[in-house]
């Protein structure tokens, strides 16, 4: 599964929003996700992924964002 | 002091039965047990105990699955308590016509979110993981519950959970009825919930042997409080929540009004963290007789502690007779945790609910399988089948904490 299929999964699963809402330009904030919600959703990511996120990158803003930073992290040596 | 008389307006409760409030008492007056023998997969050793499980609860159905989502399994049965009461008293989910910033809620709890940290112990030692869910500190901490009530409703003013053993939740709506009757609020949900069956909170209730053993059987009648043979206590999850009202707040929106709560006792025994003593609770109900302005004789039912304890019941039935006299053999008395079980922090408030109920109704539930009374609880009115129609105006309701806490709530009728 991609970054992208796992955020709908996940937002499908705790917030039932629609597939076709969570596209890379949209808000996290205005899909329903707070803050608690983004570290739920980060700690998601590790656990399947394998990955570790570090601290300092920030919060991101958009669907669009995590997807980068997923990214960057999946392609980099571990 | 000027005192603001105080209004039960809102009553809710998450049933084990199943259904609503009026389906709960009509099987508490039946004499209808909800224990039923709880067994687990758990390792090392399996748990089967007689226990009362609210089966039929759905979380995600009652709250919504975002919301529910954010919550343990004890503040999800509070929330949804909390909403039942609400909604109940006729006031709105939402705060568009009502200053609410100074109505608050005290909620009892005597394990909070302990679930949520046992899973954290579980995924940690049992399946190796490293981390935990960022969840795990907003849902396993002890105010989640009424925190989360408060955002719901938009109540501003405090928002607190006491944490006082088996008289968490009397204490909670004492403490809330003193708020309003102080004039500080208007409006306060109170209530209680808790979650016993924790693996590990049922092991370590196991260890003290103060809990009853039963097969499936015999779980049904395992909980005999006040009779000669009684095996322990029986646990059970729950949550009850009632929404209480300065009268003339009450009156003016028009609202259906339960009953009145006109006093509230406690006190600590200050001598051993487990065996009750009987001057402590004889003190506490003397507390709650003159906080009401109330005298002995005009008691009409007493809602028991009544856990079923070899130690407890004794001194409750002592305590009794000491304060009621004479009249202690024509006081009616009964035990409901006899069939709902002992909630252990959500008791209280759902004893509340039944003596409010029983007043309201104008009928007497029964402590179930009392056939035979202990010699050492005789000297009262053992309530041991339904009365109906009985002409009632005031009532109390105990509880009795480990820790030594006691704390005593004294209702009236509305209807008197």
């Amino acid at each position: 599964m991609d970054a992208l299929g796992l955020i709908r999964e996940f937002l499908g699963e705790r917030l039932s929003v629609e597939p076709d809402r969570v596209v890379p330009e949209a808000e996290l904030a205005r899909l329903g996700v707070d803050s608690l919600m983004l570290l739920e959703l980060m700690f998601k990511f590790e656990d399947r992924f394998g990955l570790e996120i570090p601290s300092n990158r920030g919060s991101p803003r958009t669907v669009g964002e995590v997807v980068t930073l997923i990214g960057g992290l999946r392609g980099a040596p571990r | 002091m000027a005192r603001s008389r105080v209004a039960i307006t809102g009553l809710g409760l998450v049933s084990p039965y199943g259904a609503g409030l009026d389906d709960f008492f009509t099987r508490l007056l039946a004499g209808e047990s909800a224990v039923e023998l709880l067994e687990t997969a758990d390792e090392p050793r399996p748990l089967s105990i007689p226990f009362v499980r609210c089966a039929g609860f759905d979380p995600d159905a009652a709250l919504g699955k975002p919301l529910a989502g954010m919550m343990d399994r004890f503040a999800q049965l509070a929330m949804t308590a909390a909403f039942a009461a609400w909604d109940d008293a006729g006031l709105a989910r939402a705060a568009d016509d009502d200053d609410r910033e100074g109505w608050g809620v005290c909620w009892g709890t005597a394990l909070g979110g302990t679930l949520a940290y046992e899973r954290g112990y579980r995924e940690l030692w049992q399946q190796g993981r490293e981390r935990l869910s960022p969840l795990t500190v907003v849902l396993g901490m002890n105010n989640a519950a009424n925190s989360q009530v408060s955002i719901q409703f938009g109540l501003g003013g405090p928002s607190m959970s006491y944490t006082v053993a088996c008289a968490s939740s009397a204490i909670a709506i004492g403490e809330a009825f003193r708020r309003i009757r102080g004039g500080e609020a208007e409006v306060m949900v109170a209530g209680g919930s808790d979650v016993p069956q924790a693996y590990a909170v049922a092991r370590a209730w196991e260890a003290l042997r103060v809990m009853a053993h039963a097969d499936r059987a015999s779980a049904a009648s395992a909980c005999r409080p006040f009779s000669a043979d009684r095996r322990g206590l029986v646990l059970g999850e729950g949550a009850a929540a009632l929404v209480l009202e300065d009268w003339e707040h009450a009156l003016a929106r028009g609202a259906r009004i339960h009953g009145e709560i006109v006093g509230y006792g406690t006190n600590c025994d200050h001598s051993h963290l487990v065996r009750p003593d009987v001057s402590g609770q004889i003190k506490a109900i003397r507390m709650t007789l003159e906080d009401a302005g109330l005298a002995a004789e005009e008691i009409d039912y007493v809602n028991a502690h009544g856990t079923a304890t070899a130690e407890g019941d004794p001194v409750e039935a002592a305590a009794l007779k000491s304060v009621f006299g004479m009249r202690a053999v024509q006081l009616p008395v009964s035990a409901t945790k006899s069939m709902h079980g002992h909630q252990l922090g959500a008791a209280g408030a759902i004893e509340a609910i039944v003596t409010v109920l029983a007043l309201r109704k104008r009928a007497i539930p029964p402590t179930a399988n009392l056939d035979r009374v202990d010699p050492a609880c005789t000297g009262l009115d053992h309530v041991t089948v339904a009365r109906h129609r009985v002409p009632m105006r005031a009532a109390l309701s105990n509880s009795f904490a480990f820790g030594g806490s006691n704390a005593v709530l004294a209702f009236l009728s509305v209807m008197h």
